[in-house]
């Protein structure tokens, strides 16, 4: 890749032709090579746990345990789980997205620690690298919950080195949070106030909350889980007087705002395409970037939506309905103000708003088959089913993999410098919304006919809704698999992109593609409020245009 | 294999307690909500998208802001909804999980991987629950282990069996019939063997049941499949002498000698009393660990497993001759 | 370009700050986020604590009376000071009075040091009475030997029938618990203070006998807690001796002065945390639970 930044003509010095060496990338401080770090990780993450996904749905194409025994089934599930909400989901929009770009957005040289930066992303690689050991060794079947007492006491499986890897990973997202609160507080250029802040940075600054107050919570209990293991302290193990009950308090306390972790960013992504690919203003601006906070702060007190059939008083039940009631209004306002965005503006159809779109419409469905869930009548019947499976499919691959696809699309150029080819780009993004239709609807009819999940073997009257399952999670595979091919192609043969292709207002699209090292040649001074399209905000659009011309 | 399965592509379970419609009634208010609320956004979003598509490029939309009075109205509309949701599904909820005091009484215990059951008329089955048709069954549930739950789909109801508490569910069963029964908690390796059938029965049928008319088996093939299967003597007592319990092959009418340094002769009293009061007669060599089985065996029970370990006896003196 | 660039020369200046204040804001907001998270840390241990003592208050109450408050209450002292001394620390950074950082700095590690000292006095007490809840962590012995005494004990303030104290035997190195509790459990039944979870969990479900085997089980939890909150506090204040001994060296080298000074001021913000969680496991752990025993 750098090979051939050096062949092309490209004199202007930035953050990729800033030395060559493996040193030079493993010593950065530079956010956006530690971002492009996660990027490379990430991918193979994703790879990894989509190979497990497909073991899933292989075995399940037939209502016999036949493709795996049952303990195999069980294993390739929980790594599955595992992998991509551990080392996928969490880290994804945040890790890539957020790092290469906060700091440009509000304008600043780098993250405030550029070190910590870099340590998050060692404390990933080795947390990572524990996992996938324990994987390699014989792996876990506990499922990613840990369900105590049987991931203390009964499975027979690497559960402590896993729950190692969880807790050092669990550090990584700590510190990114808390880089990027630091950042957002005291980084911002001179004239950004919070309320010209991109929705991006909002949408970050409340998935930071959610790290830092959430991630120790499920790392302590991922330690009380080991310390139950190896030393049987009869905290969990009801057969020396602990409850375990008490885990799921405590891993859902962290694992539903976990949910917000990787939903959130997502949102932040979309409300950048959809204002910039309709090149209008975003819709009510202060509702979407408070709907975050309301996000982040209301997602800790649902947890106990997770346990409405696990013996939870009435009363506690009730509590955590109402409340998962409430906590769906501001993902509902965000919904409404991206749509209202579209209204007498100019949309085009790139790549990225064809993501932004699909997500839209995923996401809905996503959240509303949560209120399903929420409600504890409908709740007894269908949790731990194939409904919840969808449910929260819907949410993570419809919510978080299609808004961290449709970010990745739009700040490629940026990011490499590159353009990639956007006959491509569309075919790939309808394969994914087709694909991922195909694959999860049926899994909510599943879901309500009674279907458990985490079931190697299920009753044979259910095999065609699963055929279309499987059938859906092929064309899902083509369609994520695309990008990896002509996004690595772009990088070669793609034509050199422009430094603004799209005409937007936008902080990082006012510095050169890819970025210089320190960001911008001068210190920006900010005038203008988030995604105002009026000419006098200082960007020069003829030179723009004139530049996009030679394209 | 059941009712539904003649259709090609199943939409919807059977519907068999008194509490299904409940559910069945918030599912489809549910499902107009959502169709209400996707059919607006999708239809509002491929207008928009049509009508304001890009004309000329780089030309910039419309300068608009925001409305408080959208806002406002599209803040209240949900949580409205969302409300009357709440109240709908914690109506049900209270229906489903609030015992009424009348209820039938049958024990459940969870244990990897299979659910006992027993009666209150002492019967216990294993991964097979026979209950009387509109009668009001109340689960009393435990685990001998992990965490499990039992689900019956066509109850519309589940709930945990936790170790170390009781967890009640109860259901009235308004439909005679053959339902699945889940483990719907992960609980291991065979979690999706963790299943079984519910029979609802007519009130006489299941009184025939009860009393043990269903059964045409001997004695000794009742015997040993309670031994085998419902009683679970099969995983201490094995074939060989490494199980935790004494070889019982070959046993009958043999001398036994005690950890008290008696000896006594294998007979059927013997038998008998070693299955209702194991700690009185331990054999040398093995632990007192055997749990009593009084209560939990009938009288045709226990005629039958004496009948199936003095058959164990014949097998063995006949395959050594 | 020479405008990112001039601020470089500001020593201490790293260079993604533009100038010192917002690198001292910046350095200032992460400790504080670094110690929300601390917060809920700790916070789930407190949960699990505030779960099983409203459980089991009598197994706790007896657990409890076990640790010795005097040794407790010093280390409390202790760390007051400590705290006391880490503050001047500071206030001598800003009066760029080296002689005094050095000072302060040598005492406060002395006093953390002092700290760990009089832990390791406490848990070496707990091994050799069989006290450490992990099974084969105890002091062996397949001899019945006569129990030592108290280290930790000024004088006897046990649970009211510690007389009975029998003879530690312990081949495997197992938790015991030696000291009684059935007249604390008694006298609690008496009165009707036992929890729902206490009736069924001290007793044997069949004989309705107190059983000293389900109660020592209770007892356990409370000193699992005990290691697990003292031991990542411990934790916290050996990372906390490293800081000091860092910051010693580049306060000897005189690098703190009244314009820069944040390190030490985060340093302290990280030391008060750590005192902090301490004023609150010595009531939890060492004080909650005598009141029934007068």
């Amino acid at each position: 890749m750098e090979k051939v930044e050096v062949r092309a003509e490209q004199t202007k010095p930035n953050y990729l032709n800033n030395g060559y060496s493996v040193w030079s990338w493993l010593f950065t401080k530079d956010h956006k090579r530690i971002a492009i770090m996660y990027l490379i990780s990430i991918s193979v993450i994703f790879l990894i746990g989509g190979i497990y996904a497909a073991g899933i749905r292989l075995e399940l194409l037939t209502p016999q345990s036949d493709l795996f025994e049952t303990g195999t089934y069980n294993k390739v599930f929980t790594h599955h789980g595992i992998i991509m909400v551990f080392l996928f989901l969490i880290p994804a929009i945040p890790a890539v997205l957020g790092n290469f770009l906060i700091p440009i957005m509000i304008g600043a040289r780098d993250l405030a620690f550029p070190r910590i930066n870099l340590l998050s992303l060692y404390i990933y690689w080795l947390g990572s690298a524990i996992i996938l050991w324990a994987l390699l060794q014989g792996g876990v079947d506990t499922g990613w919950t840990f369900y105590t007492p049987y991931s203390t006491t009964f499975s027979n499986t690497y559960v402590v080195a896993t729950g190692l890897g969880i807790f050092i990973n669990g550090f990584s997202s700590i510190l990114t949070g808390l880089n990027f609160i630091v950042t957002i507080h005291t980084m911002r250029a001179p004239g950004m106030t919070w309320f010209r802040l991109p929705l991006f940075v909002w949408a970050h600054y409340a998935t930071s909350l959610v790290m830092i107050l959430g991630t120790p919570v499920v790392a302590i209990t991922i330690l009380l889980v080991a310390l139950e293991r190896i030393a049987r302290i009869g905290i969990f193990d009801p057969t020396i007087g602990g409850d375990p009950i008490l885990f799921q308090h405590l891993f859902w306390f962290y694992s539903h705002p976990a949910v917000y972790i990787m939903i959130l960013p997502s949102m932040g992504v979309i409300s950048e395409l959809i204002s910039n690919f309709s090149r209008k203003r975003i819709f009510g601006y202060e509702f979407i970037a408070f709907s975050s906070i309301a996000i982040a702060v209301f997602g800790f007190l649902v947890w106990g939506h997770h346990m409405f059939v696990s013996g939870q008083s009435i009363y506690a039940g009730l509590v955590f309905s109402i409340l998962t009631m409430i906590v769906a209004v501001p993902s509902a306002i965000k919904v409404f103000n991206w749509t209202a965005t579209l209204y007498k503006g100019q949309v085009s159809y790139d790549t990225p708003m064809l993501y932004a779109l699909g997500f839209i419409g995923l996401f809905l469905i996503g959240g509303l088959t949560g209120l399903f869930l929420g409600a504890m009548g409908m709740n007894v019947h269908l949790t731990d089913t194939y409904f919840v499976v969808a449910h929260f499919h819907y949410v993570m691959v419809g919510g978080t993999v299609l808004g961290y696809l449709g970010g990745l699309h739009y700040w490629w150029p940026k990011m490499t410098g590159k353009l990639y080819s956007e006959f491509w780009g569309k075919i790939s993004a309808m394969l994914v919304f087709i694909g991922f239709n195909l694959t999860f609807f049926p899994q909510f009819i599943l879901g309500y006919m009674g279907m458990p999940r985490r079931y190697a073997a299920y009753p044979p009257e259910l095999q065609v809704l699963n055929i279309f399952s499987t059938a859906g999670a092929s064309v899902l595979g083509v369609g994520l698999l695309l990008p990896v091919i002509y996004l690595v192609h772009s990088l070669v043969w793609g034509k050199k992109a422009p430094d603004n292709p799209w005409l937007l207002p936008g902080l990082e699209w006012r510095t050169s593609s890819p970025p210089p090292t320190e960001n911008f040649e001068q210190t920006p001074v900010v005038t203008w409020e988030a995604y105002d399209f009026s000419d006098e905000n200082g960007l020069d659009v003829e030179k723009v245009k004139k530049e996009l011309a030679t394209v | 294999m059941i009712q539904q399965s003649n259709n090609w592509v199943p939409l919807f379970p059977e519907k068999a307690s008194s509490f299904a419609w409940q559910v069945d009634a918030l599912y489809f208010y549910l499902i107009a909500i959502s169709a209400f609320f996707t059919v607006i956004v999708v239809a509002a979003i491929f207008y928009f998208a049509i009508k304001y598509r890009e004309k000329e490029k780089f030309q910039n939309g419309a300068e608009i802001h925001g409305s408080l009075l959208l806002e406002t109205t599209w803040t209240a509309i949900p949580f409205l909804l969302s409300m009357t949701i709440f109240l709908g599904g914690a109506i049900v909820y209270y229906n489903q999980y609030r015992p009424p005091k009348d209820a039938m009484e049958i024990y459940v215990v969870g244990k990897q991987w299979m659910w006992k059951f027993q009666h209150p008329t002492g019967q216990r089955e294993i991964n097979e629950l026979h209950v009387p048709v509109n009668r009001r069954i109340k689960l009393i549930m435990t685990s001998e282990d992990v965490i499990h739950d039992l689900y019956v789909p066509a109850f519309r109801t589940k709930a945990d069996a936790v170790p170390g508490r009781y967890t009640t569910l109860w259901f009235e069963a308004t439909k005679p019939g053959k339902y699945h029964l889940y483990c719907a908690e992960y609980c291991g390796l065979n979690h999706s063997g963790m299943i079984g059938w519910v029979y609802v029965m007519e009130q006489k049928d299941y009184e025939n049941w009860l009393a043990g008319n269903v059964s045409s088996q001997t004695p000794a093939q009742a015997g040993r499949e309670l031994f085998e299967a419902k009683l679970g003597c099969a995983s201490c007592h094995q074939q060989t002498d490494q199980g935790r319990g004494p070889k019982l092959a070959g046993l009958f009418g043999k001398q036994v000698k005690l950890t008290n340094g008696q000896t006594v002769v294998a007979d059927e009293e013997y038998i008998r009393n070693s299955i209702l009061n194991p700690q009185g007669q331990i054999v040398e060599g093995y632990q007192p660990i055997m749990p009593t089985f009084k209560g939990q065996v009938t009288e045709e029970q226990l005629v039958a497993l004496v009948e199936y370990i003095k058959s164990l006896g014949n097998e063995t003196a006949s395959m050594s001759k | 370009m020479a405008d990112t660039h001039k601020t470089h020369h500001v020593k201490g200046l790293q260079h993604q700050f533009d100038d010192m204040q917002q690198q001292q804001e910046s350095a200032t907001i992460g400790m504080w986020m670094f110690l929300v998270q601390e917060i809920m840390f700790f916070g789930g241990l407190f949960t699990a604590y505030l779960v099983y003592r409203s459980r089991y208050p009598m197994a706790f109450a007896a657990g409890s009376n076990h640790l010795d408050a005097f040794w407790g209450g010093l280390n409390t002292l202790v760390l007051i000071v400590s705290s006391l001394t880490m503050a001047l620390t500071v206030y001598y950074a800003q009066k760029s009075n080296r002689a005094m950082q050095v000072v302060m700095i040598l005492l406060t590690m002395f006093f953390g040091l002092v700290f760990l000292g009089v832990k390791v006095i406490e848990y070496s007490d707990k091994y050799n009475h069989g006290l450490i809840p992990v099974t084969g962590w105890n002091k062996k012995t397949s001899k019945q030997v006569v129990a030592l005494p108290f280290e930790t004990k000024a004088e006897a303030k046990e649970t009211h029938d510690s007389h009975k104290e029998k003879p530690y035997v312990n081949p495997n190195g197992d938790f015991q618990w030696n000291y009684g509790g059935e007249d604390l459990v008694m006298l609690a039944k008496e009165k009707g203070w036992l929890t729902e979870a206490e009736k069924i969990g001290y007793f044997d479900p069949i004989t309705k006998e107190f059983d000293p085997k389900r109660f020592e089980n209770k007892v356990r939890i409370f000193y699992w807690l005990y290691f697990a909150m003292t031991g990542l506090h411990a934790l916290h204040m050996v990372v906390g001796i490293i800081i000091m001994t860092w910051l010693l060296w580049k306060a000897w080298q005189g690098s703190f002065s009244a314009e820069y000074y944040s390190p030490v001021e985060i340093s302290g913000l990280y030391w008060h945390f750590v005192d902090i969680v301490w004023i609150f496991l010595f009531p939890l752990l060492y004080l909650l639970g005598r009141h029934f025993l007068h």
